[in-house]
This record gives C-alpha cells, structure tokens and sequence, in this order.
C-alpha cells in the first residue's frame, strides 16, 4: 500500500509568510523533505535554503511535488487550494483557519472530479512519527509506534499524543482532519486507513459536538473496524446555537450533542471517556 | 451572523424575491402606518409569535398602544429597536422552504414542507434537494408539484433560483421562508424570514446590521459560575470545560486564546473575566505546540501584575519550553500545576472552602 502521508517532496504554498516560513523549518527539522515554496510574486527568494517560486506549477518544472502544505491567509486560500488542485498534487493540506464555507464549498466541488485527496481545512496537518511531518503537529511531543490518532481539534490532538507519549505508547499516524463544517478527509478514509494498516493496533478518536461525521463514523466503526477504538468528543456542556472557537463546533440538534454521539460510538463498540484525562487512564 | 427579519427581507427584495409591502417604525419615528396592520417586533430570536411579539392591528385607535405593548415586550431576554409593519396579506396556504449547507454532502441543500408556519417543527417527511449543479427547472417543476401548485411552476422556478443567487451573493449559511404564502390573489410571498451569513466572509461584505459577527472564541456559558477557564484551541477549551464540569465546578466561560498567546490577549481576557461576580478562581490550561510555554508564561506574569485583585490563578502548561516556563512563574510566586486534575482539585478547595 502507498501512503500518501510519506512526506516525500514535499511544498510550502505559502512559505514567506510568518507561519509558513517557520513551520516549514520545523518540517525539515522533522525530516520531511520540503523541496521548495510558493509565494505569488516573490520566486527568486529563499526561505532557510528553501527556494521560492511564484506559482505550484513552476516548482513541478523542477520537482515532482507529492504533498503541498497551505499556510496562506483564509481571503486566499481558496485560489491556493485550487491551484494545487489544478497541478493535480496528490495530497493537499491546508493549515488556514477561516475559510468562508461558500469557498470551501466550490473546493469541494472541484474535487468531485480531481485525483488530489484534501485534509483540512483548519487542520493541523499529519504527522507519522520518525517518517514526516506535514504540517505543524510538534514532533518533538510524539514516539514512533503503533497507535494512530484522527481528531477534529489540533491542541487537542496534541494533549492525546504527549499523554500516549508519556505512557510510552508510540504512534504510527496522527492525523487531524480539522474543524470546519466543510472539508476534506473525514473520519471515514483515515479509520480505513488505520484498519489497514497492519502496524496499526490502537485507534483513537477524537470528535467534537456539532454535525453528524461521528455518528457516521460510528456505524463504520460497527460495521469494519476490528482493532480497538477509543474515542472522546469535547464539548459535552456546549450551550447550544453557540459556535465554540472552530466554525463546525456548533450544536445544532441534540443529535450533534457530545452525550449522543459518545453513546453512538460506545454502542459500536468504541471504548469512550468523558474526559481526555479518562480516555488517556483507559488506554494501555 | 443571524439577520433580523426585516434585514432578511431586505436581502430577499433585493434578489427579486416577493415580500410584503413594509415600513420600519422606531420609536421616535412618527411616520405611523395605515390599518389593517401587522406589527412584528424585530428581536433576535426564534418563538416570537408565541410570545406575543405580533399583533395584528385593526382599528385606529388601537395602534398607538400596541406600538407601546411591543416596545415594552421583552421577548427570551430581547427588547426590540424596531418593529416592522407590514401589510396584511389573505393567506390562503402557508408554505415552507429553507435553503442551508448540508454538512453530511457538503453542498447547499433545498428543503420544502407543504405545511408551513409556527408548528413547522413538528413536520415529519421534509423534502429535500441537493443544489449541487441544480437544474433550476426541473426542481422548480418538482417542488409545484409537491406544494401541488403546477399552476405555479414558473413562479417557483423563478423563487428558488433567486433565493440560491441570494444564498450565493450574500455568503448565507441559512435561508429559511416561514411562512411562504400562497394569498388568496394567487401571489407567493416570504411571510417571515430567517436569514445566517457566514462571519468567515465578513471580509467581503459592506455589512451593517444590528448583529455583529459573534465572538466564536469567548463564550459565555453560565453568568453565575464560580471558575473561569482559559486555554487554546477550541478542542482543547472545550475539554477543559468538560472537565470542570466534572469535577463539580460551574465554569463561567469557554476561552480559546489561539496560538498567539500574548499579554495582550490574557489581559483582555482576565478584563473580561473579572466582570463574572462569582468567580472565584481561574484554571489555565496551555498545551504549547506552535506556541511557547514561556511566552505564556511571561504573557500571564505581564497581565496579573496589571490587574489587581484577579482570582487566584491554576495553570497548567505543557509542552514547547515547558521547563522555561516553570522558572518564570515560580520566580513570581506563581505555582504551576502537573496536571489539569490537580488545577481543578485545588479550584475546588478555593470554591467549597
């Protein structure tokens, strides 16, 4: 099986910026091989040895670019995302935060008819331990192994990682596929990848309240996932009607509540917690 | 961003969708409108019927007064500025129909009930559409037949190709006609509107309505509660919050500061939190990834110094230069805490005494 998350050639769109510049040194620092970036109008430029072009076709004059990682502000972000699309990169991740839902709606709609798969936005990117880092999940907190994490939330992600880290559980995969009420990726493509995955023993989820994607992803779970699931979603005393910081994490109908879609995913199986705390004790 | 109804209409007149023949009344406006009436209080909140925030107003004699009522009407915590008075229509039927975006497809979906109005909620059977490359006609065609009014194909051709383009242009999230009339005279008319825009696009729009994009990041859960909560990422907020919860604290609040924790930003937020009477301690909850433990805790030693009688402080702050970040605070006197447990155990000795 390939994995699209190798980090192999890997581009910046992006890459001038405070961000992107910065968390592009971190990839490299991580060992992903980041071979050049883009920012309209500044190609000539170096970014930390980096080079810089102005648009993701020119760098595939020089390289083939399997992964590009977006960190352009959210007004732009939606030309960016097409534009790696248009350039047919295989795995497109985008960092920003903030992308009008309409925006993200025409991205979805390219991707209809587009071999490039989408993780984001809002999201904090993929990180495979000891193999690459695309995009700004620390590194330093994780330990390669065999335990893969999907999450909604980026410091969130964060806090699970450190705390398997700490109990000297390692991690194959940990992905987050971001907080916005549009996206790419789902729970869905990352649970078959991790059930595939034969390194892969322990899978944990982590939702939010708001939209339907655990309760789906419950049914998956039920239905083909035969390694073990622990899962927390964040937001069980959410008033509702009330957008909690992410632009998805909105209770609308008690369906989206934290206490439905835990007792969705303890019903398929999953072994859930109320606390991040809870689910971290639960996990050996 | 959700509109009030008489900006919701505004944008539907101005994507040629029909509505009622209107006037704005303020309270120091003396332009008063003709009877028969309608007086709608224009508040931001849903059930506004059921609270008496309509009337219909007959005679003459009796406008003045409900002008008043309505004014004085305070409905689920909202007094209105403005009340709109509309024209009173025949209403033979009244319709519904809601466009939104459909997370589970990710495009933007129509959704029609033959039974419009107040007890929409209990409908069962909505019909739905996807707009995902909508052929305009042939759901029009469909929609007439299911409202079974196919005298009025074109009509509603032509509504709900205006209401996308109005969905569309104006970045909603939510457009929602209920009721849609059917007068008697055979003309369809939004009765009521709500309208959502996407506060993400802001960027784009001259907007200028009452309500202003809402603060996704400070939210306040309970006035009275009796701990405060600050940590970063949404994720992370709300399970601090879980947590609180579970330990027996009432939380005030839910505070994501984001990656950019600076001085700044906790100053603001320590401002905001001593407005809550109750609180009693405040539980910070870090986990540094792209941001540094340090400069949180150089941010939080900044902040505390500048306000003076700021609730005892439980932080918890992990991961980049987490050491760094140990020295500055007990350098000032301030005890970090191994864990998010051990914040709220002590939160409680403060609360309970």
């Amino acid at each position: 099986m390939v994995n699209i998350f190798q980090g192999e050639n890997v581009m910046v769109q992006g890459i001038t910026g405070a961000h992107g510049s910065f968390q592009a040194k971190a990839m490299q620092a991580a060992g992903t091989n980041v071979v050049a970036g883009t920012t309209p109008g500044k190609a000539g430029q170096q970014v930390d040895g980096i080079k810089v072009y102005d648009t993701v076709k020119d760098i595939q004059k020089d390289y083939t670019v399997n992964t590009t990682v977006i960190f352009v502000p959210a007004r732009f972000a939606k030309a960016a995302i097409l534009e790696a699309i248009e350039a047919q990169v295989p795995l497109i991740i985008c960092i920003t935060e903030g992308i009008p839902v309409h925006d993200m709606l025409i991205v979805r709609k390219r991707l209809q008819t587009s071999s490039s798969t989408l993780l984001g936005p809002n999201s904090p990117g993929a990180l495979l331990p000891g193999v690459s880092k695309l995009g700004i999940i620390p590194a330093t907190m994780s330990l390669p192994g065999n335990a893969a994490i999907v999450s909604r939330s980026g410091t969130l992600t964060y806090e699970t990682m450190a705390g398997l880290t700490e109990k000297g559980i390692g991690q194959k995969y940990v992905i987050g596929i971001g907080g916005d009420v549009i996206h790419g990726m789902g729970y869905i493509e990352c649970l078959q990848l991790f059930q595939a995955d034969p390194d892969v023993d322990t899978i944990i989820l982590i939702g939010e309240i708001g939209g339907q994607d655990e309760i789906v992803a419950a049914d998956f779970i039920q239905k083909c996932i035969t390694k073990p699931v622990f899962a927390y979603i964040a937001g069980h005393h959410a008033p509702e009607g009330v957008q909690l910081g992410h632009a998805g994490a909105i209770l609308g109908s008690d369906a989206e509540s934290a206490s439905a879609k835990t007792e969705k995913l303890s019903d398929a199986g999953a072994i859930t917690a109320t606390s991040i705390t809870e689910l971290l004790n639960k996990i050996v | 961003m959700k509109l009030l109804e008489h900006e919701a209409k505004t944008l539907l007149a101005a994507a040629n969708i029909p509505i009622p023949a209107s006037l704005l009344v303020t309270k120091y406006n003396p332009v008063l409108p003709e009877v028969p009436i309608v007086l709608k209080s224009q508040v931001p909140t849903g059930g506004r019927g059921k609270a008496g925030g309509i009337i219909v107003v007959e005679e003459i004699n009796n406008l003045q007064p409900s002008i008043q009522a309505l004014f004085d009407l305070e409905i689920k915590g909202f007094t209105p500025k403005t009340l709109l008075a509309e024209e009173k229509l025949n209403i033979a039927k009244e319709l519904y129909i809601s466009l939104l975006i459909d997370r589970a497809s990710s495009a933007v979906q129509l959704i029609a009930h033959i039974n419009g109005g107040i007890e929409v909620e209990d409908n069962k059977n909505f019909k739905t559409w996807s707009l995902n490359n909508p052929n305009f006609d042939v759901i029009g065609q469909e929609l007439a037949d299911y409202y079974q009014l196919p005298g009025q194909t074109f009509v509603i051709q032509d509504l709900i190709q205006n209401l996308y383009k109005c969905f569309i242009k104006n970045d909603a999230t939510l457009i929602e006609i209920n009721p849609l009339i059917l007068t008697t005279n055979g003309n369809l008319i939004a009765g009521d509107c709500k309208i959502t825009l996407d506060d993400a696009a802001a960027f784009r729009h001259d907007w200028n309505f009452e309500d202003k994009p809402a603060e996704a990041n400070f939210v306040t859960i309970n006035p009275t509660g009796n701990i405060a909560t600050i940590a970063n990422g949404a994720g992370l907020a709300m399970a601090t919050v879980d947590a609180a919860f579970e330990a027996g604290l009432q939380p005030a609040n839910f505070l994501d500061i984001g990656g950019g924790a600076n001085t700044e930003t906790l100053l603001k937020a320590f401002n905001r939190i001593v407005q809550y009477q109750n609180v009693q301690a405040i539980i910070i909850n870090i986990f540094a990834g792209i941001t540094r433990a340090d400069e949180v805790a150089k941010a939080i030693v900044a902040a505390k110094e500048q306000i003076p009688h700021l609730p005892p402080l439980f932080i918890r702050l992990a991961g980049t230069n987490h050491d760094a970040a140990v020295k500055i605070l007990t350098d000032k006197g301030i005890v970090i805490m191994p864990n998010l447990q051990a914040c709220l155990v002590a939160a409680k000795e403060v609360v309970h005494g």
